[in-house]
């Protein structure tokens, strides 16, 4: 970290591979290499619809190699496609390690990506063009996993009604993302968390009118442990320490610009601000956020620290501590009002994904932003269902719909106020 | 995409950025060939030393296909918001900015793989 000739991908990519490979260590570490590869087979066969706790079902070194072999084909991806390590790849391989912990696999992923693959040539596209599109669209990765393990088919039939599903998934994907972003003009940082919902709409009515009815088990790990504790905070840390050697004396003044940047899509803070600076926020937004949960005694378990990287991730993307705690704020005070506990799993992750909402507070203000927190628990507390619980970013889903409205009562006040 | 919309979207962005401070004329010149485009931003406001720095760098952003091809599409289509010219900065060819008398001109040339500077006065890069 310190050759001062490392340039800027060669850090990041050895900060990723280093988080991958300790997730992976860190496993083997808490549940020794047999049982975790066990595990791994394990969550292959299962189903992954929300919420599917991988630490629950596999144990820590399952859910961990398998969240880690998740963030390796992000990565593989990335490099095949050309396309240098900046911001949003950072957080997508983050997103998709941490999704690794409750809904994706290797192998529920793959489909989507090739999907989005063939949409890209069709319109003669590149796939480093829809690159974004094919990370953060695995989000349905639930999906395929339903229809192979769910609907109770033979396998093989099963497995190509669900390579083919996830194929045309992800083939539909870029033309309804880009309808999405227009939707909410960038306020909204999961963009592809409102496009799989939007899908995932359809595909759970298509599922349901050909006769099946969803299985309504949760499973959410509310143990402890040493690893699942730490591994958020030392990672975060390390993320620190990075940022600041990488940097030198100019880290905190780059992460000062950072905190003055709104946030809307896409904000590259690693290009806007710089490399050093992002690393720093991000572990700030990992130690907050780990700080928040131990405070409100929320378990460490894999849908909790998925969410954390996630947000990690996103830092930087789009989130940090200045535009995202007034919409932190409002879902803890709509939690509050309703009645529910703060740790119960859907205001915990409420809490945590909120912050895609950050850049309405960081261009229209803290008051719109605590407003937008307020809405989206109760939006959220609602929109799984309506997709089966198969995109796994119901909370992009969520916050699309909340920053839609948000956006269009403000974008119909301003071009309709007469100023001549 | 259509090279007309892409047009549109491309004189959205960057007249959206120079109406933000609202000067008393604009001008937008197009020339077009088969493989590129040459768009000319001409205003009357004053604009900074480090205003002009930071326009320049953002057009000539370095490339980046991931973003484009996706959040691309945002270009000169939002009505919230400042604009952003590395919106446009990731799809360019080359970008000047240079003072006039009494503002400054944009100079902004696309294209696609064909792209052929020797039919635009696409400055040599050193």
């Amino acid at each position: 970290m310190t050759n001062i000739n490392m340039n800027k991908k060669d850090t990041l990519l050895i900060v990723i591979i280093v988080f991958l490979v300790s997730l992976i260590l860190a496993g083997f570490a808490e549940s020794g290499v047999e049982e975790s590869l066990r595990g791994f087979l394990m969550l292959q066969i299962h189903p992954a619809r929300l919420i599917n706790d991988f630490v629950e079902i596999s144990g820590v070194g399952g859910a961990f190699l398998n969240a880690s072999l998740v963030g390796f084909t992000g990565l593989i991806l990335i490099r095949m496609a050309g396309i240098q390590l900046s911001g949003p790849t950072y957080a997508a391989i983050l997103t998709m390690a941490g999704f690794g912990l409750f809904g994706k696999t290797p192998i529920n992923i793959l489909p989507i990506v090739f999907g989005v693959y063939l949409s890209a040539r069709l319109v003669n596209k590149q796939f480093k063009d829809y690159l974004i599109i094919a990370l953060f669209g695995t989000a349905l990765g639930p999906l395929i996993s339903t229809l192979a393990w769910e609907l109770g088919l033979p396998l093989i039939p099963a497995l190509l009604v669900a390579l083919a599903g996830g194929v045309a998934t992800g083939f539909f994907l870029p033309s309804i993302a880009f309808s999405m972003l227009h939707l909410h003009q960038g306020y909204n940082l999961y963009n592809m968390g409102l496009t799989c919902g939007f899908f995932g709409l359809f595909a759970s009515a298509l599922i349901k009118g050909l006769g099946h009815t969803y299985s309504t088990n949760m499973f959410w790990y509310s143990g402890s442990s040493i690893v699942l504790t730490a591994f958020v905070p030392v990672f975060s840390l390390l993320l620190i320490i990075a940022g600041i050697f990488s940097g030198g004396k100019h880290s905190f003044k780059d992460l000062k610009e950072i905190l003055t940047i709104p946030g809307r899509l896409p904000s590259d803070f690693v290009d806007l601000g710089s490399l050093a600076g992002s690393l720093i926020n991000s572990g700030l937004i990992g130690l907050f956020g780990s700080i928040y949960i131990y405070i409100i005694d929320a378990p460490f378990n894999g849908p909790v620290i998925g969410g954390l990287l996630t947000i990690m991730g996103f830092g930087a993307f789009g989130t940090h501590i200045k535009n995202s705690w007034p919409v932190v704020t409002g879902v803890i005070a709509a939690t509050l009002v309703t009645g529910n506990p703060l740790n119960s799993p859907g205001p915990v992750l409420a809490a945590i994904f909120s912050t895609t909402l950050s850049p309405l507070a960081g261009e229209f203000g803290i008051f719109p932003g605590i407003l937008a927190g307020f809405i989206h628990l109760h939006m959220v507390l609602q929109t799984g269902a309506w997709h089966g619980g198969m995109n796994l970013y119901n909370n992009g889903f969520a916050g699309g719909l909340t920053a839609a409205l948000i956006v269009s009562v403000i974008q119909w006040y301003r071009t309709n106020k007469e100023e001549f | 995409m259509k090279r007309k919309d892409f047009v549109l979207q491309l004189i959205g962005e960057i007249s959206s950025y120079i109406l933000e401070e609202d000067p008393m004329r604009m001008v937008i010149s197009l020339h077009q060939e088969t493989d590129g485009l040459h768009l000319c931003i001409i205003d009357d406001n004053e604009h900074s030393d480090a205003e002009i720095e930071k326009m320049t760098k953002a057009l000539n952003s370095r490339k980046r296909p991931e973003l484009a091809g996706y959040y691309g599409a945002m270009t000169g289509q939002d009505l919230l918001g400042s604009s952003r010219l590395n919106l446009l900065g990731w799809q360019l060819k080359h970008a000047d900015v240079t003072r006039t008398g009494s503002g400054i001109k944009i100079d902004l040339w696309l294209g696609g793989d064909g792209f052929d500077s020797q039919k635009f006065t696409i400055p040599e890069k050193e």
